[in-house]
Parts: structure tokens; sequence; C-alpha cells
């Protein structure tokens, strides 16, 4: 591979404007590093992205920020943000968690879940006597299990055992298990928890697997600092962002995939872009998975080794999403919608409902958001709009035939309109004005995620953030590497996927400035 | 919340199991990692996109028809026998690239043919020769069976949607823009959409009208479903069963039940803003009129608020487009994206209409007007200056980053 010509030479390539890699980028333009951000799409943000249809336009897919803050509690997203990046991004408040039904006949619930740790606490002791206690021990351990994580991001990944084992030692003890092995163990009445697990399709695994901390984590995340919301949806900040790097040196260029990173014992010497471009770097920061990257992307294919492909392998990829985005002509007050955020399900048995995600069949969840009971001046007066999400297991759209798949979009649009009037006792279709259908093979064109997974990698407890984090430094597997996004080792969501861009760049600027 | 102050203690399986299992999760989770298999696989789901989806078809000219003495049917079949076309919704459009004078251009053109024919090899798209247009000029001139065309996937919204629309479809056509309905109604008859339609389609002369013998024939043979009114702007008129002078709401109320139909509009500029004024005396919702985008505007001076003191000025556009940065010349009555292709600078585009974002880019310096109607840009883009090429006039000096075409 002497004597590459390369047209172009970059301290660092970042791979795919998601909110991870536009965080990377604009973090390291802001260092002074000389970086180029590559997206395959002509948009930035990813999976944070609107679009508009008619007199609407629609959010892609937040249904809200976790851990953004209100300004005299600053979360990591708006410290990040304000202070970090400089950003001016409006963010409104949302005012509570998720109005829960579970349509069950056997075990209807129906309880608009807020936030706050005491009302919280409250609004489930009604519904499930005897439940304070136990809810009480879960805060506590939730918040140890904050302090834990605060902890560990302080002392850089170099905790102290002895202040590990002394102040944080039931959080270590959470880590190895699902979110119902710990609730079980607190005694948490089953009402009760049924309400607590109503965020698992945030991560997209049943309770009976999905890690304790990270679950938690998230939870004591939202019950303390609330949730928000973009005013100016996510390709609000997506776009700030894209400004933010270009202002600062940075470039980005849309419509170009990069092909190959390439590789020369075991370091990166540069990447080739489906432009025909060759840029020389020794530092590569991937929004794109680690599954695409061993098997598509090192180049040439012997530089990837076993490992690497066994490291992927081990790992499930999480759900995909199917949204239905609903422009309706009128109010969501004339319609009977009266929450921003419903949570559906058919069933409070996760186990069920996830395997219900492995076939076509009508959803048996959905979680759906009504904007304008946040931000009432999002449509035209007199005018709504929805979001209605469902789930699919990655594989199972994998051999629709094109000449079905526009019925069958509509078909399981159908259903989830339905549901929704069911659960609510409304009606909406004959308000329909706009209609949009994304399914996991959209979100696999727009954001090149495999499979279309949007929610990374499965994170049971033996592949949690905090396994992952322990293990980052025998996991890589090719120098000048780093991973952000939701298939990094902070793990999925919105809020990890941003940061976890400031991660990579901070690693890599560590590298550079190190003088390697 | 911690007014218990009680030491709180979590056993999960025991206190030393718990520390233990967190002790050997990294073991086990090697071990899970070791187990795994080492070899690589393939994404699936990529096969439905690019079936459904193509970033580019190479498609070829295999027929070619004379529709009227102005306009032609072209057949386009894939270059490779490997590839099949993508699959579309009746009422989408093919962006076609065409290379006039080494200056790579984009139209976007309705595909008049079924979707059920893509299955089957192939597209047809029917153009219409404008009388002062250089590109149809060009085509008519140029496109020859065998003739390689570079195209975008199906794209676009007009299309039926049984969640949305009633099933009574009212088409409202003038000119070429009677190809979408064509494709609506071969989609009905192979029931491939389950709907009625009604067309109203406005000729200014006899000869002009397109697919005249072929919605005869379906008239006939399927007389429940798809119906054509043509409407001559025409003093003489010999056909049978025509109406004269052009479509208004009178015209309209004779033939169809107005408050059970959904009404879709495609045709020229000016056609839009004589129907939709007839449209309004129905008093319709919003969500019954669906309309067809129809490229750029043809004349921005006679566009309300386009400020008549830049008529006649050209002014300088600094781009910067992948490593290039350039200075180019633009006419403030001209669209910047005509600018960009002028200078050869092949930036992308597809719709022309401001409407599908694809030519997206960033304005650093300068003004620009867009008529109101067409910025359907998102909220953010307006709020931090990024804006659509194709429907943007420069009002001064600009500076712009746009993106390369993929």
């Amino acid at each position: 591979m002497n004597g590459q010509e390369f047209n172009d030479v970059y301290d660092v390539v970042i791979i795919g404007a998601g909110n991870g890699g536009l965080i990377a980028a604009a973090q390291l333009a802001i260092e002074g590093i000389k970086v180029i951000l590559f997206e395959q799409h002509n948009l930035p943000g990813g999976f944070a992205t609107s679009f508009v249809r008619g007199r609407f336009e629609f959010e892609g897919t937040l249904h809200e920020l976790c851990d953004y803050g209100p300004e005299d509690n600053k979360g990591s997203i708006r410290r990040l943000f304000e202070n970090d990046l400089d950003l001016q991004v409006e963010f409104v408040e949302i005012p509570e968690a998720f109005r829960l039904i579970c349509t069950d006949k056997n075990d209807p619930i129906d309880i608009v879940v807020p936030f706050g740790l005491e009302d919280f606490v409250t609004a489930i002791d009604t519904v499930a006597v005897g439940s304070k206690e136990p809810l009480l021990n879960y805060l506590k351990l939730s918040e140890e299990i904050n302090g834990a994580i605060t902890y560990l991001t302080e002392s850089k990944g170099n905790p102290e055992k002895d202040i590990l084992l002394k102040k944080y030692k039931n959080f270590l003890k959470s880590v190895p298990y699902s979110l119902d092995e710990v609730n079980n163990a607190l005694k948490i009445p089953e009402k009760a928890q049924k309400i607590l697990d109503a965020y698992w399709i945030y991560i997209g695994i049943p309770t009976n697997r999905v890690n304790f901390t990270f679950y938690s984590a998230m939870h004591y995340y939202f019950l303390t600092r609330k949730a928000y919301f973009p005013k100016y949806r996510t390709h609000d900040f997506s776009t700030a962002l894209e400004s933010k790097i270009r202002e600062k040196g940075g470039k980005v260029e849309y419509n170009t995939r990069v092909e190959k990173i390439l590789v020369e014992d075991g370091k990166i010497i540069g990447v080739q872009t489906s432009k025909g471009d060759k840029i020389q770097t020794n530092r590569v920061i991937s929004n794109a998975s680690p599954t695409i990257l061993y098997n598509d992307l090192i180049y040439p294919k012997e530089e990837v080794p076993d490992i690497a492909y066994k490291f992927v392998n081990a790992r499930k990829h999480a759900i995909s999403c199917f949204s239905v985005y609903l422009g309706l002509n009128a109010s969501a007050e004339q319609l009977g919608i009266r929450n921003y955020s419903y949570h559906i399900f058919d069933s409070m048995d996760t186990e069920k409902v996830y395997t219900s995600f492995n076939t076509l069949n009508p959803p048996m969840v959905q979680a759906t958001t009504c904007l304008n009971n946040i931000i009432h001046d999002c449509t035209p007066p007199n005018t709504s709009m929805l979001m209605m999400t469902t789930f699919f297991l990655p594989g199972v759209w994998d051999n629709v035939n094109p000449k079905d798949y526009f019925n069958l979009k509509s078909k399981i649009a159908y259903n989830l309109i339905s549901s929704f009037e069911k659960a609510l006792n409304i009606s909406i279709k004959d308000n329909i004005e706009e209609i949009e259908i994304a399914t996991p093979q959209t979100l696999s064109r727009y954001t090149g995620a495999y499979q279309g997974s949007a929610y990374g990698y499965e994170s049971d407890p033996w592949d949690s953030f905090i396994p992952r984090l322990m293990a980052m430094n025998d996991e890589k597997f090719i120098d000048g590497l780093e991973i952000c996004g939701g298939y990094s080792s902070q793990g999925v969501s919105y809020t990890n996927s941003l940061i976890s861009g400031q991660i990579s760049a901070f690693l890599t600027l560590q590298k550079i400035r190190g003088g390697e | 919340m911690n007014e218990n102050e009680k030491e709180f203690n979590l056993s999960i399986k025991g206190n030393i199991r718990d520390l233990l299992a967190f002790k050997n999760l990294i073991s086990k989770r090697s071990k899970l990692i070791q187990k795994a298999s080492n070899l690589p696989k393939g994404d699936p789901i990529k096969n439905l996109s690019r079936t459904l989806h193509p970033q580019k078809q190479s498609l070829v000219i295999s027929e070619i028809r004379e529709e009227t003495k102005s306009t032609k049917t072209y057949r386009l079949i894939s270059e490779s026998e490997h590839i099949k076309l993508a699959y579309f919704r009746a009422g989408q459009y093919l962006s076609l690239k065409v290379q006039v004078n080494g200056i790579d251009i984009t139209r976007p053109y309705s595909i008049s043919s079924s979707p059920l024919d893509s299955l089957h090899g192939f597209y047809e798209i029917t153009i219409k020769k404008a009388e002062d247009g250089f590109l149809t000029q060009y085509i008519w001139e140029n496109w020859k069976i065998g003739t390689k065309i570079e195209s975008s996937g199906p794209e676009g919204n007009f299309y039926f949607e049984p969640l949305r629309d009633s099933n009574h479809i009212v088409g409202i056509a003038g000119g070429s823009g009677i190809t979408p309905f064509s494709s609506i109604a071969k989609s009905i008859i192979n029931g491939t959409i389950n709907a009625k339609l009604t067309v109203f389609y406005g000729s200014s002369e006899e000869d002009d009208i397109i697919f005249y013998d072929k919605f005869k024939e379906f008239e006939n043979n399927f007389p429940n479903q798809i119906k054509i009114i043509h409407v001559l702007s025409c003093e003489e008129i010999s056909l049978e069963g025509c109406e004269q002078g052009f479509i208004t709401a009178e015209k309209i109320k004779n033939y169809v039940d107005v408050e059970e139909c959904s009404f879709f509009i495609c045709g020229p500029q000016i056609m839009y803003e004589f129907v939709e004024k007839e449209l309004t005396r129905f008093n319709l919702q919003h969500k019954k009129i669906r309309k067809e985008l129809f490229g750029e505007i043809k004349n921005i001076v006679s566009i309300p608020n386009y400020p008549k003191e830049s008529i006649g000025k050209t002014f300088s556009i600094e781009v910067e487009i992948g490593s290039l940065i350039t200075e180019i010349p633009a006419l403030a009555t001209e669209s910047v994206l005509t600018a960009l292709e002028r200078a050869k600078l092949a930036p992308p585009s597809k719709c022309r209409s401001g409407s599908c974002g694809f030519c997206r880019s960033a304005l650093i310096s300068g003004d620009i007007f867009v008529r109101p109607l067409d910025d359907k840009r998102r909220s953010a883009d307006i709020l931090r200056n990024y804006f659509h090429p194709c429907s943007s006039y420069p009002l001064s000096n600009l500076k712009i980053v746009v993106p390369r075409a993929p």
C-alpha cells in the first residue's frame, strides 16, 4: 500500500453526521483540529431530523431528550450544548413523563406518570398500594448509581477500587443484573413494576434482560431533570452543530459515503469515499457501527482480526422503528388528545410484546407523541400532529416484496391509528390531512444503520455500558479508530449518543496531543 | 427523599454472590465474545432499500412514441438486465439528468406508465415540447432509441393514500400534467389502487390532447372507475362530449359530488392559479386538495413581493462545493440552482420546486428571495440560514456552501 496518492490530509475523519458524529466534529473543530465529516445522506443529524409535508413539519424520531435539565439543574446535554459547544438551541420542558395505557382486559392500566421523585412515588403508590417503601429503595439505588456514574466520568475511567467498594457497592452489585431481577429483589409490587417498566421500549429489550443499571440511570435523570424537546425539532440542533463545525473551520461533506478505511499493519492511514477521493489521516471517529466497520469498511479485509467479527457477532442488533406521522386538520383539544406522550400496550408482558416484534402482525405497542401539547404553535391554528411509533426486530422486513411494501405500510399504519383511537376513545381517521410512514427500510436508507436498527446493540447485563466501558481498551482492534453514537460504549439513546461524540473527540484529542 | 438514613444494602442473589457476579462480568463477556461466529455478515434490508429507493438508476431508451404533434412518450428500461427498476406509487416522478452543451441539468418528469410496468422492466415518461424550451428542443433532437439516461429513484408525494384521501379521485390536469393521471388510471384498472378517477383535462387545441385514445379506451372498458372530461379553450370543437372554456367550479360541479372527492391538480403554473381560485368556491378542507409541483417558477418577476429593483441585475456568488471555491455570475431572475448548473458545478437537485430539500445549501452571507408559497424549508433551516437553491433568487452577492451531488 506504499506510495498511495491522497487528495487531502486531515487530522481526523469522522464517518456519519448522526448525533455522535456531529458532536465529535464540533468538539474537535473547536479544539482547532483539522476535521472533515462525511455523511452519506444530504442532511445532518441521522435520526435527529425533521421533514416537511404540506403545512406540517414533523419530528423524525425524538420522543423526549433525557438529562437536558432546567437552567438551575443543568444535565449533561445542556452543559454540553451551552457550556462546551456554545450552541444556541431553544428547548421546551415536557410537563409529565407519559400516560401509560394498557388495554389488556385482565389488567387494564391508565395512569399519567409524573416527573419528580415524590410525585412519581405518590402516583404509583396510589394505584399499586404498598409500593412506597420499595420504590424509595429503588430511588436510593438509582441515586447511588448516578453518583457512581458521575464518579466514573470524573475519574476518567480510572476509578479507585476502594471508593467504588465503599461508596458505590450497591451500584456494583446491580451491574450484572436485569431490571426484573433487581426490582424483584427490591420487592416492588407487580403492578408498580409494570408501570416502572414502561420505558423499556426506549431501550428495546424485555425487562428480564435489560440491564438494571442502565435502565435506572436513565429513569433517574428523567425523574430529577425532567424531559426536554427542541422547539424547532431535532433538525435544529443538528443544523446548529453543522454551522458550528463550519464556523470553527471544520468541513462537512454530504452525499458522500466513506467506502474504505485504509489500514496498514493495524493502523489507519486514510479513507476513501464514494466520490473517489482519498483522504490521508491516522484517526477516524465512526458514527457507523462496529458491525458495518468490520464487515464493510476496513480495507484490506485481512486487517480485520477474527476477534473483531466475534465481537460484533456476539451482540444482537436492537429493534428498529416503524413510525406514522399524521398531520391532522383539527386541534389536539378538539380531537381529545390532551397529553404529550402516550405509551400504549396490549400487554405489560414485555417478553411477549418483544417476541411480537419478530412478526408483521398488528403491533402490540406504540409510543405516540402529540407535539402540540408541549409546543402549542408547532402547527397552524386548528391543526395538530402525531408521531406514532412501534417496533420490529431486525430481519422482519428483509423479505418484503417491493410490490407489497406500500400496502403493508398502510396496513400497519391503519392498525396503529386504530389502536390509538381505541385506547383514547376518540376518532381521528377523518382528520388526516398529511400522512407519512417510515419503516426499518426507511431508517436503513436515511441513516445507514445496520438493519435500520435504532437502538444500537441490545443492552443485556453482559453488554451494558459498564462492562463495555470496563472492556473498552481491550476491544479496540484498529489503531486510530474510535466509535461514537448508539453503538458506542455509552449505549443507546439520544443522550448517550451525543455524549459519546464528545468522549470520542476527547479520546482522539488525547492521542493527538500525546504526540503519538 | 433522604429522610431514611438507614444504610441501604442491596442483595439480589446474596451479597457475596452479587459482588462475585460483578467481578466475573468481564470474563463472562470475553467468553461470550470468544464463542461467537467469526464470519462476516451482510445487511439484507439494504437490498429492499436499493430496490425501492436507489440513489441512481442507469436507464436506456427502448422505444419512442409520438403522442401528439408536440408530445412524445419515451420508454425507459434498465441499462443492465441484472438491475431491476425501482417500484413506485402512481403519481411519482423521476428526476432525469440531461447534458446540454456540456451542462448537466435535471428535470422531474412524472411517470405515465403504471407501477406494475416497472416490475415488467420499464417506465414511460411523456414530454411535451415547450415552444421556447431549450431543454425539450435538445431532447427532441438528441434522444434516440439506445440513448442512456441517468435517473433518480421514484420521487414525490403526489400519490393516492387510502388512509388520507377519498376514494373518488378528481384529477385536474393541463397539458403534460395528464401524465401522473395516466399512471393512476392504469393502477386503478389493474387493481393496485382501489378508487375511482374522474379527470378534467384542459387543452388549448384538440390536437394537443395527450392520451385521448387511451383514456377513451379506459372509459369504455371501465365506465364505473374511469371518466375523463376534456375541456378545450379553443373556439371550434369537433370532438364529441367536450367542454368548452376552462376548468371552472361550475363544470366540476356538473360531473362530481364535490363533497366526496379528493382533488389532485397537475399542470402548468398558470393553471394552478386559475383552478385554485375556482376550487375556493367549494370551501373545501385543506386535505381535499393535493397539488403536484410544477418545477421552477417560470417568471419570478410576476410574483407579488418580488423586489422589482432587482430585475436585470447580475450578482456574483462565491460557491464552496467539495474542495472547490469559485465565483460565479447569477442573474437576479434565475434560481441559484440554475446559476450553479450554468457554471458547470453539477449541484444536487430533484424536485426543482423548493420542496424535496435535496439541494439544501448553507447561505453564509447575502440575501435571497423565496416565494413564500414555495418555501418548504424546515423551520430550523430558515432560522439558521440554510436554503434550497432551486426556489431561491439572489438579491445581492452571495456566499454559499453547496453539497456535491451523490
